[in-house]
């Protein structure tokens, strides 16, 4: 694959070398001084370091590497992988801005006062709630997750977390867009999307178990002493990257798939209306895009039955290979699977059924 | 992952977004260009985090004061272990920014006709004929819905100007395209238009064909393509939005 993966080991090694060296900071203290300027002339070398080899090695084997990288199906699975990083990052970053914020600056009982007490009532209010979270489906991950942990009832943070990238203003502008002269479009994607994310509320309230939710657990346990804007750094920091990992997992697979699936081979089922919903659906799972542009590609899946796109639509700001990544790392897997396949199911059933009655 | 580690990473890809955005147009090779401003704030707001990360827990190395370490070592299984990953894009957009996406991806689609277009509630005629003048300058958007869509005859007789990279197809023919991005290059859609009487240039390279328009398949159904007869074909520079198939001229994109 890519040449960048094998510039990381040096890194690592250096990081275990130096988790090794014991540390020296507890000196007297008059050498503290002196000390102190050592070792930050020590670090900032040793820190430019891979700096310095990384871009030399990039100038001198730049060509050669490039020109390795230059089949052409290769290059399309790089440029596909770093957009799908790219664009996700921004809406991450929010996403786990409003998270840490939320577990550093809101006290719990904020939410309790909220949220109504029945967890049934719940369910609906935190999907409704969706609405006000703008981004796509990476900003709501982190978000669920600091709800959680702030004790929102596990089944209406999973509402929010499957109704916010669905239902936000932008998204829904954005389908109005790429439908133009077809409100009923936005309005079956908003009745469905909510729809689902209600359902699966409630079905988690009857057969979720804990023990398949690992509840995301802090990097901040109680820290004495250590202010709030302290513990909104540190899980600020903790989330992106947690999270951002997951987020590379994810791309690389959909890039996988965006490169390797032609479009035209669709063409072969839209003939049929339940292959075609039933392929759509699936589509959107293994494609990720976005949620804010993948009403601009259903717009273009000429061909097939509003319903499909519906599916389309409705599915892929719920259930993707991204975002299955992403609730793994924040959810635990055994929880990611088994939630996104009932997802799955029960966004194709409401998709079915809105678009039967509106479209 | 050390912390260390971590500020190390979050500065590589703070630096890394303000290259590809600030300091360079690359971005446009992969994201819509209305996300710059995203993007730049990413950048800043991932370099400060490192900044202060390096201040509280002392740049970089080696003070043992967190606590946070043992628990990511054994908590959570699979923890921010896997933000080793992120260093594959930081390291990717900074030294090795792949090209934008070309001729592999434009041939792998159909050359699609775009959807036809509804008609307006005004009446107003869809097409309104081309502005005069001897050759006109068209996006590839507008010259393909015109040649399959355009029953009243626009294009009949005029020469136009088309701006696109080559994608070769069978038997040596070859297209002029264009892909068309919404939100990411994960989402590009294929314009492209057959070139007739011309030798193909070589693959992905970007050129202006001027030529009339060569009718294929009947105007107005699915069977139609879009396919131009070329006079002319002169190689030009990549533009810096590769994905923005605009002309700035006249109007409708």
């Amino acid at each position: 694959m890519d040449s960048d993966v094998d510039i990381a080991p040096p890194l690592r090694e250096r990081g275990d070398g130096d988790r090794a060296s014991p540390p020296r900071h507890d000196g007297p203290d008059r050498v503290d001084g002196l000390g102190t300027a050592v070792r930050v002339a020590s670090h900032s070398l040793i820190a430019g370091v891979p700096v310095v080899v990384l871009g030399g090695a990039a100038l001198m084997w730049g060509p050669d590497v490039t020109a390795a990288l230059d089949h052409r199906a290769v290059a399309a699975w790089r440029t596909v992988f770093t957009a799908i990083v790219i664009q996700g990052v921004p809406f991450l970053l929010l996403g786990t801005l409003v998270s840490a914020a939320i577990s550093a600056f809101v006290p719990a009982r904020v939410f309790t006062r909220l949220l109504p007490s029945n967890p049934a009532l719940a369910v609906p209010v935190a999907g409704a709630a969706g609405a006000v979270l703008p981004g796509c489906e990476c900003a709501s991950v982190p978000v669920a997750g600091s709800l959680m942990r702030r004790g929102v009832t596990p089944a209406a943070a999973l509402a929010f977390l499957l109704s916010a990238p669905a239902i936000n203003p932008i998204v829904l502008v954005a389908t109005y867009v790429a439908f133009p002269g077809n409100p009923g479009m936005v309005a079956a994607r908003l009745i469905a999307s909510l729809l689902t994310s209600v359902a699966m509320g409630w079905l988690w309230l009857r057969a979720g178990r804990e023990e398949w939710l690992r509840l995301p657990k802090g990097p901040t346990g109680h820290t004495p002493g250590a202010g709030r804007a302290e513990e909104f750094r540190v899980s600020l920091q903790h989330d992106f990257l947690h999270a951002g990992g997951f987020l590379v997992v994810g791309a690389a697979a959909a890039a996988t798939f965006n490169v390797a699936v032609p479009h035209s081979v669709l063409r072969l089922f839209s003939d049929s209306p339940w292959l075609s919903v039933a392929l759509l659906g699936l589509l959107a799972v293994l494609l990720a895009v976005c949620s804010e542009a993948d009403a601009f590609v259903a717009a273009s899946l000429t061909g097939f039955s509003p319903t499909a796109r519906l599916a389309f639509m409705v599915v892929g700001p719920m259930v993707d290979l991204k975002l299955i990544a992403l609730q793994s790392g924040t959810f635990g897997r055994a929880f990611a699977l088994r939630f996104s396949s009932a997802t799955w199911v029960t966004a194709m059933l409401c998709s079915a059924l809105v678009g039967w009655w509106l479209l | 992952m050390k912390r260390n580690i971590q500020v190390l990473l979050l500065l590589f890809l703070g630096v890394g977004l303000l290259h590809i955005s600030l300091l360079s147009d690359l971005y446009l090779r992969y994201v819509r260009p209305g996300l710059q401003p995203a993007l730049i704030a990413s950048g800043v707001l991932l370099i400060v985090l490192g900044a202060v990360s390096a201040a509280r827990d002392g740049f970089p190395f080696n003070r043992p004061r967190t606590h946070h370490d043992h628990e990511h070592g054994h908590g959570h299984a699979g923890g921010p272990r896997v933000a080793w990953l992120l260093y594959v894009p930081a390291l990717t957009i900074l030294f090795l920014a792949p090209p934008a996406l070309g001729s592999y991806t434009a041939a792998r689609d159909d050359a699609k006709a775009p959807t036809a277009p509804k008609p307006s509630a005004s009446g107003s005629s869809l097409f309104p004929a081309l502005p005069a003048g001897q050759a006109v300058e068209m996006s590839l958007n507008d010259f393909t819905s015109r040649a399959v869509w355009d029953t009243s005859g626009t294009l009949k007789g005029r020469t136009v100007r088309l701006t696109g990279f080559v994608t070769p197809g069978r038997h040596g023919t070859w297209y002029v395209s264009r892909l068309a991005i919404s939100c990411c290059a994960a989402d590009a859609t294929v314009r492209k238009v057959r070139v007739h009487a011309a030798a193909a240039p070589p693959a992905d390279a970007w050129v202006t064909v001027t030529g009339t328009w060569h009718p294929t398949g009947e105007v107005g159904t699915d069977g139609a393509a879009p396919a131009l007869d070329a006079t002319a074909v002169r190689r030009v520079t990549e533009p810096k939005d590769p994905y923005n198939d605009v002309v700035a001229t006249w109007g409708r994109g």
